[in-house]
């Protein structure tokens, strides 16, 4: 059993060895830059999201204040979606950087105004973020090699293995008060900056904890896995340079070829249209309603918004109520690829999360975009809030539209506002 | 009769498929200083690491202190003190401070003046005590730990090659430690190449060749062992 007065020891002696001192400072440095870009990334993103939302409101004002009927309003009027990022998005970026997390729609066919947004940075979706995450998925393991790799042979090659197990107390103590002096130091310059991140951020007590139990689990795992295959018994006549080309050989296959190879093989196996596709087919069927006879877009129209059948009679050849129709029939159209990609999306997710069972970086970073909000699920459930919120203008501009009334700007202060009703509804669907 | 401490009996050690040791016995007393001695490769420092668990025998046993080191290697090390043939210390703490780690490994917390006095007995001087071992000379981390082993007060030495690297009058020193420390009941178990150091502290010399134990020579009364008898018997096995 190790006692506080081991692990004092051991940490007297490592505090006095300069190399260890040296690589956890760097450690620190690492999760220091690590907290702080997260930290700026999100700050960056609110500010955003907040400097939009002021402009978004005055811009439609102003927009709105210009038209003269319903077909109008709703054309020039702008509305800005967005997913805020959660309070502990800093630590894990996960998809924020490959999904778009806002959106500024209005009430044309809303499918192609998803798609049509690339991700901010391409880059990233290849490379990752160097956030907190990548720091504890893909550098810790690294940092528990390169400490712990050594543990016994080093003494073995510096001539003091004899002296040092034939005078300890015990010697699995020695060795196993060494490491979790090792471990629990690097847990410390890792974890300190991360936790005045969610002091900055306000994150819950629950993802603090969820988040540290990872951490702790991936680095408790990590020396484990370190300490196996350093032990004496199986590599007496080892050297440290080979066993930490095996350790290195371990982390190349879990951080990178099980994670790369599983996504090759998983974009293969499981068939997913494209953004491109949906916007394409999408805007076909729009361009194409010019040339088409009404009576052919008002019957896939009326396919779904059968309430509007005794409303279709047009006066001229342009009218905004058969406008806004074959906008919702081009979304119609897209709406099985739509469909099929996100069931894809989804489908690819549950596939490399069976995956990450054999990859502990892989279920780590996993693990923490999850906590932190930042994964597929969370992209997919704001694609899905911004439809809703489509939706609803299109349940609100329809009557006006369809029932030929008088404009009034009065008639248009009751348009929804994205993050209203939607930030309810996505607190309900979590 | 004295009381057993250290005993080897049939005890053999094979190493792919090539003996080191080859059914070696033999006791050592309470208090009694013994040297086992041989040419390169005969097997000594073997024998040694049969009694500290760091190597496992293929046959016979080894015991001290009555202990199995088969079964009782953890008990036996907290009996018993060892000085390497090449003593590597951490170089980056000072003298004092590589005792207090290495006692505090063992569980023993040494008052600084008492780690002094024992550096002062084995003669290490003083301006080195409190400076890092890297600037530390063979003969300086050799008393480093002797003095280790002194302040663990462990009732049985086992020394590897202990004088090899010193200066005569560091190994002079040295011999009259071990000689004390065997007066005042410490029982001392050495393997050397030196003949003429072990013939005068040594109550027995055994002579091992091979594997096997082909001499044991004692001292009789308080003369030292006869040099020349075993340097014969030396040479005439290491040409």
């Amino acid at each position: 059993m190790i006692s506080f007065s081991d692990l004092k020891r051991e940490a007297a002696f490592l505090s006095k060895q300069r190399y260890v001192v040296f690589f956890l400072l760097v450690a620190l440095a690492l999760s220091i830059f690590s907290v702080w870009s997260g930290v700026a990334e999100t700050r960056a993103q609110i500010d955003t999201i907040e400097r939009l939302l002021e402009k978004d409101a005055i811009d439609r004002e102003d927009a709105l204040s210009k038209q003269s009927d319903y077909g109008s309003a709703a054309y020039y009027s702008f509305h800005l979606t967005y997913s805020e990022p959660s309070p502990m998005a800093f630590a894990a970026m996960g998809q924020r950087d490959i999904y778009p997390w806002k959106h500024r729609v209005r009430m044309l066919a809303i499918e192609g105004q998803i798609y049509e947004t690339d991700a901010d940075n391409p880059e990233l979706s290849f490379l990752g973020r160097f956030d907190f995450a990548f720091l504890i998925s893909v550098l810790l393991p690294l940092f528990v090699i390169l400490l712990l790799h050594d543990l016994r042979s080093s003494e073995r090659e510096a001539g003091r293995f004899d002296l040092l197990i034939v005078t300890a107390k015990e010697e699995k103590q020695l060795w196993l008060s060494r490491a979790l002096t090792m471990s629990l130091a690097l847990a410390l310059v890792l974890l300190i900056p991360f936790l005045i991140g969610v002091l900055v951020t306000g994150a819950s007590a629950t993802e603090i904890g969820l988040m540290l139990l990872v951490v702790l689990g991936h680095l408790g795992l990590w020396t484990i896995i370190t300490l196996f295959i350093g032990n004496p018994k199986r590599s007496s006549s080892q050297s440290s340079a080979r066993i930490a080309s095996r350790l290195l050989a371990v982390w190349l296959l879990f951080t990178v070829l099980i994670p790369v190879g599983s996504d090759t093989v998983i974009n293969e196996l499981v068939e997913s249209p494209s953004g491109g596709e949906i916007v394409l087919t999408q805007r076909e069927a729009v361009n194409d309603a010019w040339d088409v006879p009404f009576s052919e877009t008002w019957r896939a129209f009326l396919a779904t918004h059968p309430e509007w059948e005794s409303k279709t009679s047009m006066n001229s050849q342009f009218e905004w109520k058969w406008y806004y129709a074959f906008q919702q029939v081009g979304d119609q159209k897209a709406a099985e690829l739509s469909h099929g990609y996100r069931e894809a999306t989804q489908q690819k997710d549950t596939v490399a999360s069976i995956v990450a069972l054999f990859s502990p970086p892989m279920l780590t970073q996993r693990l923490m975009s999850s906590i932190a909000g930042t994964n597929i699920s969370s992209s997919l459930a704001y694609e899905q809030r911004v439809r809703d919120y489509h939706a609803s203008l299109r349940s609100f501009y329809y009557p006006l539209l369809f029932n030929d009334g008088e404009f009034s700007h009065q008639a248009l202060s009751g348009m929804p506002i994205f993050g209203e009703s939607q930030a309810n509804e996505a607190e309900s669907s979590d | 009769m004295r009381e057993e401490m250290v005993v080897a009996s049939s005890l053999s050690v094979t190493f792919e498929q090539h003996k080191v040791l080859d059914g070696v016995s033999f006791k050592v007393g309470e208090g009694e200083v013994f040297a086992l001695l041989g040419g390169n490769g005969a097997g000594k420092s073997t024998a040694l690491k049969s009694f500290l668990g760091t190597v496992t025998p293929s046959g016979g046993s080894a015991s001290v202190m009555g202990l199995s080191v088969a079964s009782q290697i953890d008990v036996i090390r907290q009996k018993v003190a060892y000085l390497p043939e090449s003593v590597m210390l951490y170089g980056h703490l000072t003298g004092v401070e590589n005792i207090e780690y290495f006692l505090s490994l063992a569980g023993i917390t040494s008052a600084k003046d008492k780690i002094e006095s024992a550096l002062k007995r084995v003669a290490l001087q003083q301006d080195a005590w409190y400076r890092s071992l890297s600037n530390y000379s063979k003969g300086m981390r050799q008393k480093t730990a002797i003095a280790l082993a002194l302040l663990r007060e462990a009732p049985v030495l086992f020394l590897d090659e202990p004088t090899s690297g010193l200066d005569p009058s560091a190994i002079d020193e040295f011999n009259q430690l071990i000689t004390t420390l065997a007066s005042e009941g410490s029982t001392i178990f050495m393997v050397s190449h030196d003949v003429y150091g072990a013939c005068q502290i040594a109550h027995r010399i055994g002579l091992l060749d091979k594997g096997k134990i082909v001499g044991m020579f004692e001292r009789e009364g308080d003369n030292p062992i006869d040099t020349e008898a075993v340097h014969a018997s030396f040479s005439k096995r290491n040409g």
